[in-house]
């Protein structure tokens, strides 16, 4: 009996022993290594997809949106409690979040968050009221809540030194454009002071050199490629739904105009060597915009390779060489690029890859805007500067037309929807990024903080 | 031209004949060693280059090997056995593996091929995975290093390769590799000085100017080497050739051309190893130039020598002539001096052995022809004093004869024979008078002297005598241009006058007396003053003609043999010269030619007077 009591005790003791190591923790602070590099912290315009999502990312550190949408296309709330609008979709009326500041102390009152929304968007009509906001639209915008938890419709303002100021769980202590940036734990923040004292973000790292870093502990949260697999214990990765689209995209002033040549490219790319091999099997071959797993309808779209067809194709049609360019930071661009060029030299097609001079054809990576479809569609268009689509209803038939529409001139050919994926060393707790990649910081502590 | 100028000359052109036949042949000679030893370096260069191309196979050999050995190889091997025999999907590529691999063994193109000839991974174009891999089928062996064509993003080029098979289990999996055959590969030759490498590319069916490879890429001037190329391409064959950069020939290149052989026997490259012709042709140059230099020396020496040796060869000879000149004038106590004892030596002794013999035989025919001169005139003195002696003997035996035998008469016979007496001491005196004349020929006083009037003066003087004599008929025929003359016209007077009367003389019998005067190169330095004297009389034989005009010789029955004498002292002393033709039963003609110039006739008077 007094053994069972000893160990009974001795368990209790050890119970209470580790108590402490899984209760959050206040302090430290995180070190995120990141491989983009952005000079400014304000979302750039069209045409720069890698910086544009970096920055979204940063930034929803920073501000909060009225309304944040979740993986499955939920609105949840934000700044605004509590929405309603009219059967038209052209009034909609927002309840806002009492007391919340931003981080100067001001407060982010209806009329502050009205002035920001009015500013970007000359369209609307938005409107203060008391703790009520009113946006007006000419036209019915039923996808409202969507487009107001894009990035760039962050409640975010800026002092007199252009440093964003917004109401979310961290604020802006110093930016190096281009190299760093440290935030500090908001003590006011709406949502209570995040379990982190601060968060030192470097940039320009490499993907090679963020594994070493978060192999050699210099480094807690890294970018990561889908389909790389660690082997260390004490680093998890997180893979996101495939939420990246990789493209190849026709430039404006792109020398290939003949549609002939452009889908005689896309007919002779063989997508599934190059998902299984380079990109490891992470990741779906695709020949639409959106992702399969939030249209449904992908198959519609072949992927199929056919030289035989691509040949035909070129048959009657003038083949100049072909420039493709990629993004030099990614490191799984360039060796897709060059099969993709292996590829064209099957079907005859001369694609010379290279990052000097002007481009025909670019290789990009866009993230998913937003997980709602048609936003996500219309986003998508814009930053591939396609033509926006037109969407007559909200079914799939509806999305697919528009789709289809958007790809009938081939100057987008879509090869592969990929996940995104990140890293964290051992000592970052309850780190749990969401389905679409989001880093979601505010909740993780560290174990060891100092 | 002087005979020493032409010994000098000849001297000259043999030395220069000998020089030119001397430098052609050495020149030819030394120009085909030269080109000989040009080949011979040239070959040695192309040789030692063979030797490198296939050290270089080798060690391509030897990194394919030790790439074959490496863990990782070993490990791919493996799993694609693993994947055959557990018939696992047929996606086996390892896209980065080979760029480590050739990284670490230092090799340009490394490939990891499977049975099926499918590439696995590939170092220089990593995207290739899964294309098939053609070497690997007609090479699974350990052969040696072999040359092929790889396709790269940018474009085919040339590698050196081998082929090495990792057998581990029943798939074996085959490992290419090679370097790159181009400008760096030239770029690590152990080229020697005065040589360069060029490389072709031979990867397009036509020739391209863009393929021809030397240290910094795209050759210059590669459209000169392209006919080269072509003869390589067409035949397949090594040969080489001189390539002309320049129009100097110092900048042309040696090039051997090897075909660079791939599988399949195909032509894969060619390696152009030049050699530059310009040390062997600035030696070439040096020994020229210095042939040259010694050359012109030598010719330049030899012409002195040439005209030493000539000077003293030709200076026996030119006394000679200078000594043979001095006797044709007339001076025959020239001498020659004798300075050798050859030929020349001989000659000039015989020289003067002959003109002492000629001065000899002058003055014997001088002293025979005095004696010939002392006895006409002892002949003609007698004959002349004969004459008058007789008369006088006979008038003085008459007186004494009267005396004594007719005292009556002797008054009478007194006066006859004074009156004869005298008469004949007249003609006696008159004889005298003409040889101490004779003996005290005057010098001519020159002067300008129209000489048709000095034969009008004598016609004057014989008027009388000639309108006596009815039968004899005169005509002239005077030049009527005729110049004047520097002459002494009363001497000349005198001439002519001896002239005209021998004409009438020889007429006894009447007939035509032709006094003419004519010009003979008229205008001209050497012009001369023609006047004949010409008779119809009986003529004169060839003997008499020769003995004409020596002093005392007469044909006449009462001439002193002095008139053709004087009148030839007269001509002579005016530097003419007189002469005589005569046909027997005919008549005979008197030409005399005196020079025109007066100046030239006084300077040329003594030589043309000894020479009549």
């Amino acid at each position: 009996m007094k053994r069972i009591a000893f160990l009974l005790v001795a368990l209790i003791s050890l119970a209470c022993a580790a108590a402490p190591a899984t209760r959050p923790r206040y302090g430290g602070t995180l070190r995120v290594v990141m491989q983009s590099a952005p000079t400014t912290l304000e979302l750039p315009g069209l045409n720069a997809p890698t910086d544009y999502w970096d920055i979204a990312r940063l930034l929803s550190l920073v501000g909060d949106n009225l309304v944040k949408i979740d993986a499955e296309d939920r609105p949840q709330p934000a700044l605004a409690l509590a929405w309603q609008h009219d059967s038209a979709s052209r009034h909609w009326q927002f309840t806002l979040r009492h007391g919340v500041k931003f981080h100067d102390g001001s407060p982010a009152s209806s009329s502050a968050i009205a002035q920001i929304l009015g500013a970007l968007h000359a369209d609307w009509n938005v409107r203060a009221s008391g703790d009520s906001l009113n946006i007006d639209t000419d036209a019915p915008i039923p996808s409202l809540l969507a487009e107001l938890a894009l990035p760039r419709n962050l409640i975010v303002t800026r002092n007199a030194s252009g440093v964003p100021l917004g109401t979310g769980p961290f604020r802006v202590v110093d930016f190096q454009p281009g190299k760093s940036l440290k935030l500090a734990a908001s003590e006011d923040s709406w949502a209570g002071r995040p379990f982190l004292d601060a968060i030192e973000i470097e940039f320009g790292k490499s993907l090679r050199d963020q594994a070493l870093a978060l192999e050699l502990g210099r480094a807690d949260v890294i970018e990561a490629t889908p389909q790389a697999a660690t082997t260390a214990l004490r680093i998890r990765t997180a893979s996101s739904l495939p939420v990246e689209l990789m493209a190849l995209v026709f430039t404006t002033n792109s020398k290939v105009q003949d549609i002939h040549l452009r889908q005689a490219l896309a007919l002779s790319i063989d997508r599934k060597p190059t998902q299984s091999v380079l990109l490891k099997g992470a990741g779906e071959p695709t020949a639409c915009i959106l992702p399969n797993w939030m249209t449904g309808y992908s198959a519609a779209f072949s992927t199929q390779v056919n030289v035989q067809r691509a040949k035909v194709l070129l048959a009657d049609s003038r083949q100049p060489a072909m420039t493709l360019s990629y993004d030099p930071r990614d490191p799984q661009a360039q060796l897709i690029a060059e099969r993709i060029a292996l590829n064209a030299r099957e079907a005859g097609i001369t694609v010379l890859v290279s990052l000097s001079g002007a481009d025909d054809i670019r290789l990009v990576r866009i993230a998913l805007p937003s997980p709602d479809p048609a936003l996500a569609l219309r986003e998508m268009a814009r930053q591939l500067a396609l033509p926006q689509p037109v969407l007559h209803g909200n079914t799939v038939e509806d999305l697919y037309q528009a789709e289809h529409a958007l790809l009938e001139g081939s100057n987008v050919i879509s090869l592969f929807h990929l996940p995104l994926a990140s890293a964290a060393g051992a000592r970052v707790h309850d780190w749990a990024p969401d389905r679409l990649g989001s880093w979601n910081l505010a909740d993780v502590w560290l174990e060891d903080s100092r | 031209m002087s005979f020493r100028q032409k010994l000098l000359l000849l001297f000259a052109a043999t030395i220069l004949l000998c020089v030119a036949v001397m430098s052609v042949s050495v020149y030819g000679t030394m120009r085909q060693s030269f080109e000989q030893a040009n080949q011979d370096r040239a070959s040695s260069v192309a040789a030692q280059f063979r030797s490198e191309f296939q050290r270089r196979g080798q060690e391509v050999e030897r990194k394919v090997e030790a790439v074959a050995a490496s863990e990782t190889v070993q490990r791919i091997a493996l799993e694609i056995n693993r994947g055959a025999s557990s018939g696992a999907g047929d996606t086996n590529a390892y896209p980065s593996e080979a760029r480590a691999l050739a990284t670490q063994q230092q090799l340009d193109f490394l490939e990891l091929v499977d049975r099926q000839g499918t590439i696995l991974s590939s170092a220089q174009w990593q995207a290739k995975f899964g294309y098939p891999e053609p070497a690997i089928a007609s090479s699974t062996g350990p052969a040696g290093a072999f040359l092929k064509r790889e396709d790269l993003p940018n474009g085919p080029t040339l590698g050196l390769f081998a082929v090495r098979a990792v057998h581990i289990g029943e798939q074996p999996l085959f490992v290419i590799g090679g370097e790159r055959l181009d400008q760096g590969f030239l770029s690590t030759l152990d080229i020697p000085a005065g040589t360069r490498v060029l490389l072709y590319q031979n990867l397009d069916p036509k020739w391209s100017p863009q393929s021809l490879l030397d240290l910094n890429g795209p050759a210059a001037g590669a459209d000169r080497i392209g006919p080269l190329i072509e003869k390589v391409r067409s035949t397949g064959q090594e040969t080489h050739g001189v390539i002309y950069w320049t129009a100097d020939s110092a900048d042309a290149e040696v090039f051997h051309a090897i075909p660079l052989i791939g599988q399949n026997q195909q032509l894969m490259g060619i390696l152009l190893v030049g050699s530059s012709r310009r040390p062997l042709i600035e030696l070439q140059r040096r020994v020229i130039s210095t042939a040259m230099l010694v050359g012109g020396a030598g010719i330049l020496v030899a012409v002195l020598a040439s005209l030493w040796f000539g000077a003293r060869v030709t200076r026996p000879v030119v006394s000679l002539a200078q000594a043979a000149h001095r006797v044709a004038a007339g001076d025959l106590a020239a001498k020659v001096e004798v300075e050798s004892s050859d030929e020349l030596g001989e000659l000039a002794a015989s020289f003067n052995r002959m003109t002492e013999d000629l001065l000899q035989q002058k003055d014997r025919a001088v002293q025979a022809e005095r004696v010939a001169a002392w006895r006409e005139l002892a002949r003609r003195l007698a004959h002349e004093l004969k004459n008058p002696l007789f008369p006088l003997q006979v008038t003085v035996e008459n007186l004494m004869r009267a005396k004594t035998k007719s005292p009556e008469m002797f008054e009478e016979v007194f006066q006859e024979g004074t009156a004869t007496l005298l008469a004949e001491i007249n003609n006696l005196k008159t004889i005298i008078g003409r040889f101490s004349e004779f003996s005290k020929m005057p010098q001519p006083q020159r002067r300008p002297t129209q000489v048709n009037d000095v034969l009008r003066s004598v016609l004057r003087v014989f008027q009388a005598q000639l309108q006596a004599n009815n039968n004899i008929t005169v005509r002239t025929d005077l030049a009527a241009d005729l110049p004047e003359i520097s002459a002494d016209p009363d001497l000349l007077h005198r001439a002519l006058s001896n002239l005209a009367l021998n004409a009438i003389d020889a007429m006894p019998q009447g007939g035509e007396l032709t006094l003419r005067t004519a010009v003979a190169g008229s205008g001209e330095p050497g012009a001369r003053v023609t006047i004949s004297v010409s008779d119809t009389g009986s003529g004169l034989t060839p003997e008499e003609c020769a003995r004409l005009f020596t002093p005392y010789y007469t044909t006449k029955q009462h001439g002193t043999g002095l008139g053709l004498a004087i009148a030839q002292s007269v001509v002579s002393d005016h530097g003419g010269k007189i002469s005589v033709e005569s046909t027997k039963e005919k008549g005979t003609t008197f030409r005399i030619e005196l020079p025109g110039d007066a100046a030239s006739a006084v300077a040329a008077a003594p030589t043309d007077a000894w020479k009549n």
